[in-house]
């Protein structure tokens, strides 16, 4: 089969790149091992969670851009990347739309009962950032070990309770399970029921975040009618529920457009000719199919998707076999102490590129002409330290194939 | 870990990472089943041969395959869950239920002869009173109606043309249940310019593998492979209508049950929407079609999804004029083959349909399209609409011409 272009990853940068050439009507294959971490890590877009929260983005970026000529942000600019983000944010209209707190980093409650600075949240979670001691009542249920209400609150000073209720009372419980159950009306009456019995003067109800899949805002409202308060989301253990509804609402757009949509199968070979990519090979035991395009994106992810990989003694790129430039022993992979203040070598690895994401070498030199890298394989950020994973899969995703069909 | 080189048992592959657990559809409806992460690699790793299945829950796995394909660690579920229901079953004992469930290729031509009388059996109270408790199948199923002339019946009196050949495994149910889907096949292939032609077939043996009956499920395959080399040999690609009988001939025949030239035959054997893709591919799609008005939703059976090629049913039926079709944002219908036949299991049947069922609600079709037999029952019985396989609709928007 022949395509205009073809994406291999179906993380969050695989999908924005899908979603880009698909909005300009390529013919687009886009290609997953797995599902990517959407599922697993994001609840919320992070930008450059780092920096504090009094400052506006738009000026962080600046900045940021300014002072790291090499990351990939400053190969997108900062215009590109406004464009990007109102690219994804596009896809969520109304009712379940994403938004800041006044343009700047705002700090949301995690399963941990930390504040974590992110950018783009969910409707769902935005009562959540204005939380004043004693406000809220953190609720956690009965069977369920992904969220600890009493954890949550005693970091939060607030109060927590667990609700314990007779459909819950089989053992253990999942997350999408109860994300399923809190569609269903009967159940929403009676936990909202529960709830309500253990206000204590709260007006504000933290919730782990599974209310639904489907239309969350309905549950959310729903809830708040039964208990006269506002409901907000606190993102838990993996899997992420928010993570699905983002993956989905990208599943099902990009199907609508007619982008052939592969999720299951890894690509097992890459055929070159000179400095171009001819076609890729999935393989799927026993059969192996081949596909081809002018034009390939690798989004392809870090360690975790298989982007990356490691031996002993070096890390590589499987599939393209691009040059990783690294710590010459696995010596210098990490820092002596594994809680460091600068990060450990080992996350700063990565693809190299030029401005328009191609691969190069460390001289320079292009490697492959129709291939463009985007995502967390990019070398010169560490998303983990400067909490940036989203907004540069966004922005990469979006640019890099951008850069891909002019 | 690559998944191209999947040893029988990986599950130290697994890194924990939690994904399978947002797909896997059991574990969403019901407490009971702890879901892909725990029944499979978790617990995989300390199941022993010898010693005694420790797992009830394991029968619960309804084997959709959605844990192995969202797995970025190569990890292969739903086998594990499988070898290990399997080795649970041969120990309790298999009810009687599941030999009759499994076998009804044995007398799928008697029940297409004695259809009018069986039919009527099938809707009866007393019998479907009786059917669930002796055998346990649960009465509030339809049970499958047999159509008197069966498909190969039907192509036997029909007039061969057409040049090259191609030839069709139809599978049992399109045999003696849902003649039409059959029909619909080779129309559609013979207004390409096909001959079809039909190898000697039984039962690819799915229901079998799903009931951890892998010694059943090898003999079918011992008689299909050799049948269907013959006909690779003889020059001819092989198409599959149903998707079920398709994945279990293409992947799990060589891999899992280990047959002998299944790999070669794997080579040749293509869901019928991909090879009709594969002709638009080369612009040799007949693409005479006439405008149907109709709003239909489309539905991608597990095994569509697990056979890796994406959908391209849909893509061909986006080329008929007037045709409005929506894809239905579910996964898994919930039927599992037998699966929801069965009285114990019936409850996380209709619980996974009802999930299903919703997300048709919200797209209000006419008729629902689905190219799996076990989906299409079950959408019938959740939704009481016209469900068809989507070769039956091209089949109509083709016959303009005669
Ligand atoms: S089986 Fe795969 S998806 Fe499931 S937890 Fe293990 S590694 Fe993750
Ligand atoms: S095969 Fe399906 S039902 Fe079985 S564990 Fe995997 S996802 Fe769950």
């Amino acid at each position: 089969m022949r395509y205009d272009l073809i994406i291999i990853g179906m993380g969050l940068s695989g999908l924005m790149a899908a979603k880009t050439a698909a909005g300009e009507g390529k013919k687009v294959l886009i290609v997953g091992k797995g599902m990517g971490a959407l599922c697993l890590l994001s609840n919320t877009i992070d930008v450059l969670g780092q920096f504090p929260k009094i400052i506006r983005m738009r000026d962080n970026l600046f900045q940021w851009i300014k002072d790291h000529p090499q990351h990939p942000y400053s190969k997108v600019g900062l215009e590109k990347i406004e464009e990007a983000l109102n690219s994804f944010l596009s896809l969520f209209p109304p009712p379940y739309s994403f938004q800041t707190v006044d343009h700047m980093n705002c700090l949301i409650p995690t399963g941990a009962g930390t504040l974590r600075p992110t950018y783009f949240i969910p409707i769902t979670m935005v009562e959540g950032t204005s939380l004043n001691e004693g406000k809220a009542l953190i609720v956690g249920l009965k069977g369920f070990k992904d969220f600890y209400a009493h954890y949550v609150a005693d970091q939060l000073k607030c109060r927590g309770v667990n609700v314990s209720l007779s459909d819950l009372l089989h053992g253990e419980i999942t997350t999408t399970y109860l994300g399923r159950l809190m569609e269903k009306n009967s159940f929403i009456k009676n936990i909202g029921r529960e709830i309500k019995k253990q206000l204590n003067g709260e007006n504000l109800i933290g919730f782990p975040a599974l209310l639904g899949v489907h239309d969350p805002i309905q549950v959310k409202n729903n809830l708040e009618e039964i208990i006269g308060a506002k409901v907000f989301e606190i993102p838990t253990l993996p899997p992420s529920i928010p993570g699905m509804r983002i993956f989905n609402r990208f599943k099902e757009w990009l199907i609508q457009k007619g982008v052939t949509f592969l999720l299951g199968y890894p690509v097992s070979k890459v055929t070159l000719k000179g400095k171009k990519c001819e076609g890729i090979e999935v393989s799927h035991p026993p059969v192996t199919t081949s596909y081809s395009a002018d034009r390939y994106i690798l989004a392809s992810g870090r360690f975790m998707g298989g982007g990356l990989e490691g031996t002993a003694e070096k890390i590589f790129e499987p599939i393209f076999h691009l040059p990783i430039p690294q710590p010459q022993s696995r010596g210098g992979w990490f820092e002596k102490k594994f809680f460091t203040v600068s990060p450990h070598r080992i996350h700063r690895v990565g693809i190299l590129t030029n401005n328009a994401f191609q691969p190069i070498d460390e001289r320079g030199g292009l490697i492959l002409e129709n291939v463009w890298v985007a995502g967390s394989i990019l070398a010169h950020h560490h998303f983990i330290d400067e909490k940036s994973r989203e907004g540069i899969e966004i922005t990469t995703g979006y640019w890099a194939t951008k850069k891909a069909m002019e | 870990m690559n998944k191209k080189t999947w040893p029988k048992s990986n599950a130290d592959a697994c890194i924990r990472c939690t994904t399978c657990m947002a797909v896997c559809p059991v574990s969403r409806v019901t407490p009971k089943f702890p879901g892909p992460k725990q029944a499979g690699p978790a617990a995989a790793r300390f199941r022993r041969p010898g010693e005694p299945s420790a797992d009830d829950w394991i029968d619960l796995c309804i084997g959709c395959h959605l844990c192995d394909m969202v797995c970025s660690s190569g990890v292969n579920v739903s086998e594990l869950n499988l070898i290990a229901k399997a080795k649970y079953l041969d120990e309790k004992g298999r009810p009687f239920r599941d030999w009759l469930l499994t076998h009804s290729y044995l007398w799928g031509q008697l029940g297409s002869f004695f259809s009018p009388l069986i039919n009527l059996l099938f809707k009866n109270p007393v019998i479907k009173w009786m059917g669930e408790v002796i055998l346990k199948i649960d009465r509030r199923r339809e049970l499958p109606g047999y159509e008197f002339l069966t498909f190969r019946q039907w192509f036997n009196r029909k007039p061969t043309k057409g040049n090259p050949k191609i030839a069709y495994f139809y599978g049992c149910y399109t045999n003696t249940n849902e003649v039409d889907v059959g029909k619909a096949t080779v129309q559609v292939l013979e207004a390409n310019g096909f001959e079809v032609t039909l190898p000697p077939q039984r039962c690819c043996g799915i229901a079998m593998l799903g009931n951890g009956d892998f010694k059943g499920a090898k003999k079918m395959a011992r008689y299909n492979i050799p049948s269907l080399l013959n006909t690779i040999h003889s020059g001819s690609k092989i198409v599959f209508s149903s998707t079920s009988c398709g994945h279990m001939i293409k992947h799990q025949y060589s891999h899992l049950l280990s047959i002998p030239s299944a790999e070669e035959v794997a080579q040749h054997l293509f869901d019928v929407f991909e090879f009709l893709r594969n002709l638009k591919e080369s612009n040799s799609l007949n693409t005479h079609f006439k405008e149907l008005s109709l709003k239909a939703a489309y539905f991608t059976p597990c095994h569509l999804r697990a056979l890796g090629m994406g959908i391209p049913a849909l893509e061909i039926l986006r080329l008929i004029p007037g045709l409005q079709i929506d894809q239905i944002e579910a996964d898994c219908c919930g039927m599992g083959g037998t699966f929801g036949f069965k009285k114990e299991k019936y409850e996380i049947s209709e619980e996974i349909g009802k999930d299903l069922k919703e997300a048709i609600d919200r797209l209000n079709p006419e008729m629902i399209l689905t190219d799996c037999e076990g989906c299409r029952i079950q959408i019938r019985h959740l939704t009481g609409l016209k469900v068809l396989h989507p070769i039956q609709i091209l089949r109509d928007a083709l016959q303009n011409d005669g």
